[in-house]
């Protein structure tokens, strides 16, 4: 359908719109008017991605002098493809209305090991070793030696593409992950350094969080994006700790032993080259008195990541002379090595600030903050001088220069903690130093410093006053739509008895309660002998997981659910659980029905839909509350209280509920599906618990679902199941519109009446 | 053209270009015979009447010699030249009648020609049916072979069974039972520590399609090595070990015997097909890929202790297995189900089987790329929202059920529950006869007319019919699962069923004799008559042996 909002034409893919999702797209198209940031709220199963992307790309076209660009962070590879596929549908959808003026490039990023299609370099296990593989065949080195010596391996890939030069362009259209790798393939071009070489010209480009927050990989990849982009971050609701994670580095015994290997192969290449080619050595030195910590323009298969900390508290200066000759720099790391190995040597825990820890670095060791701060670039600048092509080899030392870039630039909103052992199991040790950012809005501030309108989205971001504070910016449009329900389609209930109405509830006392295990079987028993399909189920950690599946296998428990259905769950192991996921959806989908075993927090639950067939019932067991002993969190909670007076009990289950709510809140995709949700906790009933959770579920829970036995949560699901088999009018009954046509619309716009939904 | 033959004097062409072989065309009801003047000759030919197709012949008055061209079911077409128009016409006719012959009433022309005409596949196939189906079986030998039905009118009425594509369809697979193998619990005497394990087919099946590297442990030692029973002996130490989840043990013991080590190592077998799995994955739900993309995951860096992950003891140690790793292997090859069909007790057999099926799926995955193309479509089928476009339709995939009488018995306690005490439903059999009876004379009356049959009216019929036939069954049986026949012992009730089946069998033959055209169906409804007859007179007897009279006439 086509429809105008003010002055833009919305193409959007679809003859009908629900009227959140038109709400929707007023809000946006005012936040691009006012070119700021906004914050919207929206429940899943409402069609947020395609309302976003359609508004987005029709406010393109209609603006054809100023064509702004859009950047659209998801945080996993799969929920890239998810949009890109959406955005197939819709640029389909415009090019058929429009012609070829709609015709856009949009394409996904990810690593060399998603994208590179040599056979060769797939063959590495990992990402670091499919990166290393490829460098192998790309320096420009390696290349440069290749003239000389026929035996040199290189990629015919990026040898095409580096011959075709500028004429290697993708022509328009939407590009996934699959269909780069065939474009790629078919053309013989290297599709990695295609795409990346695309994204100056993109329209819309998709790729994962990190691209644009984490300072290593930004700087690379996304430092030539122009400042007329609109950003969206969809799921984001963990936002703040994707932000604070990629300012933050650990260090183990591993790293130290790792570290101390690389040294030593530098010396030796350092030494190899002073015998053969003590001129490139010198060159390197006379630049870096010079200022330039690199050489001016890296070819791309050259460079490598960038520095750890934000574009703009990297200095501008020379490198300190100290470490300006390679075997000086070396020394300095081997002195900060032995440093942090001392410091690992610790019985207790130790918490420190950034500040006493580079003092006493400089008094124990005698290194500077500002011969700190430049380890990253030293590091870098040397390696490419060295020629060093093996880089995941050299990991560790890279880590160390990290930590040390970091600690020397950033002197508040950080901690440092040596911990001897992990808390939860003393028997083993295994020391760590961690340098821990608390604070979300250092990463994210170039972010929205740099582009006119930063998008935050999510079906979870209740409180919806907390994000801007959490990551410090002032959004122009903060909203939280509820959903307009053509029928009841959601069912949440608290559980909070068994069938023998005891208490249910994974608190720290009760959890191995065996009557509290087997009520927790029982339940599960019941509902997959009357629920159609795919139930799943979440845990709040792996380890109680494990330990209540082994509990339920011995009592036969686990006999009794495999008779109605089979069970797959989630492990430790990516590989696995991404096969059991595909089977899962094969057994829903073929009618044997199934039951998923999941972890609150988990991959699965981060970015897995259980919409449809697929999930007709989420348990959620318990509230997954973070391990609360955890020194890095009491650091973090503590920042939070001083900086910005937010209670610690308050974030604590802020961020438990919006794990939960985020569990639960993938079993619908649109208004004619339908799931019911079981929160099984006494604690869910407490009102300071439940009412962190999004509108859009407490809307749906019924006062008399609030305190739930086993027996009456069964007649209560029997009963939803038995009214959704019923046909129903999609079109909304009693007045209350739940799905718009154009004439609808239209209607709407003349009369300017806007909220006729609610 | 006395006798039903024709013999003409011809030339047989095999091309329009071939000068042509003098020599006679005997033409009979069966079949066409040319037959050359020249004995020597090798272009003797013959033709059965119901491989011809069509015939095509040249015009009177053309300048065209009178040809005769017969082409044949393959395609090959054989030409006569006649010496005059006449004779190519008598032949001609001849011919069309033979063909519309064969074509009225192909039961008929096949029996004529069943020995000659049934390929030796098609009659292993029936056979093949017949082995497998022991109902059919019984039905074959009772109406056959007692000759109530000659053998093509049996086989005619199952021509669904004979046909290629029903013939692969009808092998539906047959699930796997859900249990898991580690739920066989040994059995002891009480006295020694001595244990017993009771291995089936279906056990051992199950082993070896989830733990490659037994079956092909079994497949490389078993006989040369070690006997089977040695060697299942092994294998339950070996899980026995793991039960205990004491890997120094476990590593002890592998590191002394060669062969036990072998069930205790990680499976490479397995994750080989995995590695290959993971390929064909929908990419929407590949977490491997992020695993590649999330630059976090760079080693150190990120949060490591904050209480978000989960710390699990490490698990890099070789000789532990977890639970949910069985569990999850175990409904995958659930899933699967019963990939081949060999039913034999050899346990060698069927880890064989196993492996070549392994094989070629391996090979299909590899090699065929619309896996990968459906993959795609289905990700941008789901890429829409359902309920903001037009409704997609997708084509429905047939239900079949192994055994339909359990299911509909098992619905019928639904049926029985829900009207009973329902208002406004309460009608009885005989208000709905009388529904019935009343459109009927209305029908009568008036004729026609659109709807046939008032909603209403059949509705009522329908339930009526649904709850007298459900109440005769459940009646008597408490639970509503025993229905009536449950209540008669065990060789009355397989009698009462044979004797059902052989009736609904004769009656489909019955039936389909109308309308009686030719005498061969007047004799063959006369015979069903009889048949069924006999069947109800053998029924009264068995019944009235049981004193069971009086609910003859319910059953009635």
């Amino acid at each position: 359908m086509i429809f105008k909002i003010e002055d833009v034409t919305v193409y959007f893919p679809y003859d009908n719109i629900y009227p959140e999702q038109y709400e929707y797209m007023v809000e946006l198209k005012r936040a691009l008017d006012a070119k700021g940031h906004c914050l919207l709220e929206m429940p899943t199963g409402t069609g947020k991605t395609i309302a976003l992307l359609s508004l987005i790309t029709s406010y393109r076209l209609s603006r054809p002098d100023s064509p702004i660009k859009l950047v659209y962070c998801t945080r996993t590879v799969h929920e890239m493809e998810k949009t890109l596929g959406e955005l197939k549908l819709l640029h389909d959808y415009q090019v058929r209305h429009l012609g070829t003026q709609a015709k856009i490039l949009a394409i996904g990023l990810s690593s060399r090991k998603n994208l590179c299609v040599n056979t060769k370099v797939l063959a590495a296990e990992n990402r670091d070793s499919v990166d290393a593989a490829c460098r192998k065949r790309t320096a420009s080195w390696v290349r440069a030696l290749s003239t000389e010596n026929p035996n040199v391996e290189l990629c015919d890939y990026f040898e095409n593409y580096e011959k075709a030069a500028d004429n290697a362009l993708l022509p328009p259209g939407v590009y996934t992950l699959e269909d780069l790798r065939a474009f790629g393939k078919n053309r013989g071009w290297c599709p990695y350094f295609l795409a990346r070489h695309m994204v100056q010209f993109a329209n819309v480009i998709v790729y994962s969080y990190q691209y644009l927050l984490d300072p290593k990989v930004a700087g690379i990849i996304s430092k030539e994006l122009q400042k007329e982009s609109v950003v969206v971050f969809d799921e984001a609701h963990n936002i703040d700790n994707v932000c604070i994670e990629a300012l933050s580095v650990s260090v183990r015994r591993v790293t130290l032993e790792g570290a101390n290997r690389n040294l030593n192969k530098i010396r030796q290449e350092i030494d190899r080259f002073k015998a053969t080619d003590a001129g490139r050595l010198r060159a390197e030195y006379n630049r870096l008195v010079e200022g330039l910590a690199l050489r001016g323009d890296l070819s791309g298969s050259d460079q490598w990541l960038a520095n750890p900390a934000l574009p703009h508290d990297i200095l501008k200066e020379a490198v300190p002379g100290n470490i300006r000759r390679a075997e000086h720099f070396v020394h300095v790391l081997r002195r900060l090595l032995q440093y942090l190995g001392v410091r690992l040597d610790t019985e207790n825990v130790e918490k420190e600030s950034p500040v006493s820890f580079v003092s006493s670095l400089n008094s124990q060791a005698g290194i500077e903050q500002k011969t700190l701060k430049f380890c990253y670039d030293r590091l870098q600048s040397l390696m490419l001088t060295l020629e060093i092509t093996d880089t995941d080899e050299f990991l560790p030392i890279q880590t160390v220069c990290d930590f040390a870039t970091l600690v020397g630039t950033y002197a508040r909103g950080f901690s440092i903690i040596i911990e001897p052992y992990d808390e939860r199991m003393p028997h083993i040790p295994d020391p760590i130093l961690q340098l821990s950012c608390h604070d979300a809005s250092l990463a994210i501030k170039p972010v929205f410093d740099r582009f006119q309108s930063v998008v935050i989205t999510s079906g979870t971001l209740s409180p919806i006053d907390l994000y801007p504070r959490l990551l410090s910016f002032t959004p122009v449009v903060s909203r939280s739509f509820k959903m307009s329900m053509t029928r009841d389609c959601i069912c949440p209930m608290v559980l909070t008895r068994g069938s023998d109405q005891l208490p249910v509830s994974t608190k720290f006392d009760m959890r191995s309660d065996p009557g509290v295990v087997r009520n927790y079987g029982k339940l599960l028993v019941e509902m997959v002998s009357i629920v159609p399909d795919g139930v799943v189920c979440f845990f709040v950690s792996y380890s109680y997981m494990d330990g209540i599946i082994a509990t339920w296998n011995e009592t036969g428990i686990l006999k009794e659910i495999m008779q109605q259905k089979l069970v797959f769950i989630e492990t430790q192991d990516v590989v696995e659980t991404t096969l059991a996921l595909d089977n899962y959806r094969r057994a829903c989908d073929c009618g044997r029905g199934a039951v998923f075993f999941s972890v609150a927090r988990g991959k699965v639950a981060e970015g897995i839909d259980f919409d449809r067939h697929y999930g007709r019932l989420v348990v959620m067991y318990g509230v997954p509350f973070q391990y609360t002993l955890s020194k890095i969190l009491r650091a973090r909670l503590e920042y939070l209280h001083d900086t910005f007076q937010i209670k610690e009990g308050d974030f604590l289950t802020f961020d438990a509920l919006r794990q939960a709510a985020q569990c639960v809140g993938r079993v619908i995709r649109s208004k004619a599906d339908y799931g019911m949700m079981i929160f099984a906790d006494k604690r869910y009933s407490r009102h300071d618990k439940r009412s962190k959770l999004p509108g859009w579920i407490l809307s749906h829970l019924r006062d008399a679902h609030l305190n739930l036995s086993t027996d009456m949560a069964i007649h209560i699901a029997r009963e939803f199941l038995r009214k959704m088999a019923q046909p129903y009018d999609k079109a909304g009954t009693m007045g209350r519109k739940t799905l718009l046509t154009q004439e609808d619309l239209e209607k709407m716009a003349e009369t300017g009446v806007q909220d006729m939904a609610y | 053209m006395a006798g039903g033959q024709v013999e003409k004097r011809v030339k047989y062409k095999s091309s329009v270009k071939d000068p042509g072989t003098p020599g006679f065309l005997r033409i009979r009801e069966g079949m066409l015979l040319f037959v050359p003047n020249d004995p020597k000759s090798d272009s003797k030919l013959k033709v059965l009447t119901q491989n011809i197709k069509s015939q095509k012949n040249t015009k009177e008055g053309s300048n065209k010699p009178p040809w005769l061209n017969l082409t044949n079911k393959l395609g090959k077409s054989h030409i006569f030249e006649f010496e005059n128009y006449p004779d190519m016409h008598a032949c001609r006719d001849f011919i069309t009648k033979a063909l519309a012959k064969c074509e009225e009433e192909p039961n008929k022309s096949a029996v004529s020609t069943s020995s000659e005409q049934l390929s030796i596949k098609e009659l292993e196939l029936r056979f093949k049916l017949l082995r497998e189906n022991s109902e059919l079986q019984r039905l074959h030998k009772q109406f056959v072979e007692s000759k109530v039905l000659t053998e093509d009118e049996f086989w005619a009425t199952r021509k669904k069974l004979l046909g290629k594509d029903s013939i692969r369809k009808s092998k539906q697979q047959v699930g796997l039972k859900s249990m898991m193998v580690s739920g066989i619990k040994p059995s002891t005497d009480g006295r020694t520590n001595r244990v017993t394990f009771n291995l089936t087919p279906e056990i051992i099946f199950q082993i070896f399609a989830e733990k490659p590297a037994v079956r092909q442990a079994f497949i490389n030692y078993v006989p040369s090595k070690m006997t089977e029973k040695d060697f299942w002996t092994k294998y339950f130490r070996a899980e026995y070990l793991y039960s205990t989840k004491n890997t120094a043990v476990a590593a002890a013991e592998a590191a002394e015997d060669e062969e036990l080590a072998v069930f205790l190592k990680p499976d490479e077998i397995l994750a080989r097909e995995t590695r290959q799995k993971i390929r064909r994955v929908d990419p929407t739900l590949d977490m491997e890929a992020d695993q590649g993309d999330d630059y976090t995951h760079l080693m150190d860096h990120g949060i490591q202790r904050d209480g978000t992950m989960d710390v699990v003891e490490p698990q890099n140690d070789q000789f532990k297995r977890s639970l949910l790793q069985d569990l999850n292997r175990h409904a995958a090859v659930v899933l699967e189900g019963r990939s081949i069909d060999v039913e034999s007790e050899d346990t060698r057999i069927v880890a064989e089987a196993l492996t070549r099926v392994k094989q070629v799926s391996k090979a299909d995955g590899e090699t065929t790329k619309d896996a990968n193309l459906e993959r795609l479509e289905r990700m941008s089928r789901l890429a829409g929202m359902e309920d903001l476009q037009a409704p997609q339709n997708f084509p429905l995939a047939p239900l079949s059920i192994k055994d339909p009488r359990d299911y509909f018995e098992s619905q019928q306690g639904n049926v029985l529950n829900v009207p009973r005490g329902a208002k406004g439903l309460k009608r009885n059999v005989h208000e709905a006869y009388g529904l019935l009876k009343e459109s009927i004379l209305e029908i009568r009356a008036t004729g026609l007319s659109d709807p046939l049959i008032r909603p209403e009216v059949s509705f009522e019929v329908f339930s009526s019919l649904t709850r007298t036939i459900s109440t005769a069954k459940n009646i008597i049986g408490k639970n509503p699962r025993e229905s009536f026949l449950d209540r008669l012992p065990k060789s009355t009730k397989d009698e009462v069923l044979h004797h059902w089946t052989s009736i609904q069998e004769l009656l489909r033959h019955f039936w389909s004799s109308y309308p009686i055209t030719t005498t061969y169906l007047h004799t063959k409804v006369g015979k069903l008559k009889d048949a069924m007859s006999n069947t109800y007179s053998k029924l009264e007897v068995s019944f009235e042996i049981l004193h069971l009279s009086d609910r003859i006439s319910n059953w009635e």
